[in-house]
């Protein structure tokens, strides 16, 4: 039952290996030795540390398969082709969570921002002592981090590709007497084009889909784009395989795909492995799946410079302020195009024209916040939605990253500064470092803050009690045969860094893992 | 992706939205049209129920000015401007969350729309095509030894500690 034709659309750019939606003319059956669900930090890690070890994985993901020439400046454009649901998925709570994830061959890392950065040796400790992790520990990670430094090429960025508006962040940094370091990033002499959220158009950026994906391809894992998993199936407490359906160009669902395998991974990120599990009947004795969820909520400030910024010449993010990361909070910039930055303002009309002629004097500055309450993923209608309360602990930690960030662009040279709290145009504006003490006298409330993600994390946590998480240290599920999640939702804990390096370090682990238990598997 | 279009209603009522949340420039540069094509995209990617919910906001807008005293009586895609800000800022301060969070999308839809129009872009002398064709030109020239050193390490050998190096695998194919 297999029609395979290979050549078709993007043919002079497509590697061998990777089958399209224009290859699947009829409803499909494949066996395999590993089938991955989703190829993004997790999955393409997994596949191509597998398939270099001799197993015959396949690959089904969602998204399309798009190269490196398909990355334009255009964003909405990118953002349709690139993210899920265009980037507009939300969190139900108070506030809102906006939340954003890749859909793509390489998953999230071809949107994602490329900063590298290991778990904090605390967190493992932390993972160790209360989730009863062995192996989990700084020295025992050390190689893995090592291994996946080397493939995604992490380094500091070249000088020349920083831009004025990290310049000046770090200025402001400086001034207070702040620790700020250079940014950790997987990139090959990334020349700065600031155009990470919409695809790297360089190539510059080791995203899975320049790196893992290649290396898996050229060790024979076959990848197939366009297929959307609906279920793992089973036989009895051992999980047998797949099925999906191939995602036609309008959404809707077209022949079916069966994947028949010795080993079955979910690595859908923090979202789908949860909801994916669920609809496949296997909760969790731990009463765990889909709960645990963390998001490293983030806000976003807007500062207005006299002098000539032109945020969007350089990379983003070059740097970090680290002097309250014990507190739970990094600062960062993050350039964001005209129409989107336009969108997240509560300017409108002759008042948002006047706001954007001063574009390119703007520094776009924003925080990630370690969160202390944790939300949950539900199959709603089939399909997931996640549920996010912001702790008052939290929200008050973000009011004060937002009057310190502040604080620091003053001192940097800022005129005014636009909060990320919706209190209409001008309640919502700083004119000057007097100002700043206003955010801290005055309450800020929850629903007013728009907060976003890109870090979502927990939802099928690993731990040693198969009582109190749902995989064990390695992914695989707990009570189930040949079942592995292989993604972000494995964190027992939010770790407070950008996470993609330690789903890439815990997936090498989990290969190594599979491949020392050859029989177990087999 | 899905192939909405809007209907003639819907395309009515967020043209009349355009002078009420763009920069008069839209106007000026004649963009108009090419911004609520732009909706119609970004709608087109929405998950289903929440662009059903929306299409049926903007009705719902629409016809709510009937209720609006100084309307008297027309719909918002028929109100003179003055009165269509003020209507559409009652709607931004309205009784509910549903009248708030439909406003706010509606003007989030509208200011993405706005400015990804190569013009308004160029006004803003926003120009990121040349900017990485230029960077991109350079990192080439500069650093193609590196770059191609670093590509070939992807595709050589080095297994996991302990685990025994493989031959390429030579299966393809689905079949
Ligand atoms: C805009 C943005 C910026 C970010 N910046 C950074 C950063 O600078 N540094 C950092 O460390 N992290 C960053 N992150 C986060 C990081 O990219 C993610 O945490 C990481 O990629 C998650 O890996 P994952 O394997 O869990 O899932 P993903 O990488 O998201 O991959 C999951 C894949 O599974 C596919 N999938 C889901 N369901 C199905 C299904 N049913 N069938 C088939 N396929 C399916 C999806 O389409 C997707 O491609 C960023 C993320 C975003 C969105
Ligand atoms: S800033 Fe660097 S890594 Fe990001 S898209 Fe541009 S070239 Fe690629």
């Amino acid at each position: 039952m297999v029609a395979v034709a290979r050549p078709a659309l993007r043919q002079d750019v497509r590697p061998d290996g990777v089958y399209t939606r224009d290859d699947l003319h009829g409803d499909t059956v494949l066996d395999a030795d590993v089938v991955i669900v989703g190829s993004g930090a997790g999955g393409a890690t997994l596949a191509a540390e597998l398939a270099e070890g001799g197993l015959d994985v396949v690959v089904l993901e969602e998204g399309r398969y798009w190269s490196t020439r398909d990355f334009t400046a255009e964003a909405s454009q990118m953002i349709r082709q690139l993210y899920r649901d265009g980037g507009a998925t939300m969190a139900i709570g108070n506030p809102p969570v906006l939340y954003q994830e890749g859909k793509a061959v390489g998953g999230s890392t071809v949107v994602n921002g490329g900063m590298s950065w290991r778990t904090p040796e605390k967190i493992l400790d932390r993972w160790w002592r209360e989730a009863g992790l062995d192996g989990i520990r700084a020295k025992d990670m050390e190689p893995y981090f090592e291994r996946v430094e080397r493939r995604i090429h992490v380094r500091h960025q070249d000088p020349e590709s920083v831009g004025k508006d990290n310049l000046l962040l770090k200025q402001g940094a400086d001034a207070k007497g702040w620790k700020v370091i250079p940014n950790l990033r997987n990139q090959v002499h990334c020349p700065g084009s600031n155009n990470c959220a919409f695809g790297c158009p360089t190539g510059a950026k080791q995203s899975a889909l320049v790196s893992y994906v290649p290396r898996a391809l050229h060790f024979g894992a076959r990848l197939y784009s366009d297929v959307r998993v609906a279920r793992i199936t089973r036989d009895g407490k051992r999980a047998t395989g797949v099925v999906g359906h191939v995602v036609r160009a309008d959404g809707s669902n077209g022949h079916r795909v069966t994947v028949r395998a010795k080993l079955v991974v979910s690595a859908c990120g923090a979202i789908h492995s949860p909801a994916l599990l669920d609809r496949s009947g296997f909760g969790s004795p731990s009463g765990m799946l889909g709960k645990n969820l963390s998001l490293h909520p983030n806000v976003k400030l807007v500062a207005i410079f006299d002098e000539d910024v032109r945020g969007w010449e350089g990379v983003h993010q070059a740097f970090q302020v680290r002097e309250f990361k014990d507190e739970g909070l990094l600062f960062a910039a993050v350039n964001i195009p005209p129409s989107i930055l336009a969108m997240t303002t509560s300017h409108r009309g002759a008042e948002l024209g006047a706001l954007m002629a001063d574009y390119d004097k703007m520094v776009v500055a924003g925080m990630l916040c370690e969160d202390t309450n944790t939300g949950r993923v539900r199959n709603v209608g089939g399909k997931p939605q996640a549920f996010y309360q912001l702790s008052d602990f939290d929200a008050d930690k973000l009011k004060q990253g937002c009057a310190l960030l502040s604080e620091m662009l003053f001192a940097a040279g800022a005129k005014r500064i636009l909060l990320p709290f919706a209190l209409g145009p001008h309640a919502g504006e700083l004119k000057g470092p007097d100002d700043v003490r206003r955010i801290f006298s005055e309450p800020v409330p929850k629903q007013t803050m728009e907060v976003v993600t890109v870090h979502m994390m927990g939802t099928a946590a690993m731990g040693s009690d198969r009582t109190r998480a749902v995989t064990d240290g390695f992914g695989l599920v707990h009570d189930v045969d040949r079942l592995m999640v292989c993604d972000a939702s494995l964190f027992p804990t939010p770790i407070g860094v950008n996470p993609m390096e330690t789903i890439q370090a815990l997936a090498t682990r989990a290969a190594h893992h599979v491949l020392s238990n050859p029989r177990r598997f087999s | 992706m899905s192939d909405y279009q809007h209907s003639p209603a819907t395309r009515r009522i967020l043209t009349s939205l355009v002078p009420v949340i763009c920069p008069p420039e839209a106007a000026e540069l004649g963009i108009t049209d090419a911004i609520v094509d732009h909706v119609g995209l970004t709608m087109g990617v929405l998950p289903a129920a929440f662009r059903a919910g929306f299409v049926l906001g903007l009705r719902t807008y629409d016809l709510g000015a009937l209720a609006f005293p100084p309307a008297r009586g027309r719909r918002a895609h028929r109100l003179p401007p003055e009165l269509a800000d003020r209507y559409y800022e009652s709607w931004l301060h309205g009784p509910t969350p549903i009248h708030r969070q439909l406003a706010i999308a509606i003007g989030q839809l509208l200011k993405l729309a706005h400015y990804e129009q190569p013009a308004a872009q160029e006004r803003l002398g926003y120009r990121p095509a040349a900017w990485i064709e230029q960077v991109k030109r350079r990192r080439l020239e500069v650093y193609s030894a590196d770059i191609q050193r670093h590509a070939q390490s992807l595709i050589e050998p080095d297994p996991l500690p302990g685990i025994a190096p493989h031959a390429r695998s030579s299966k393809k194919g689905a079949a």
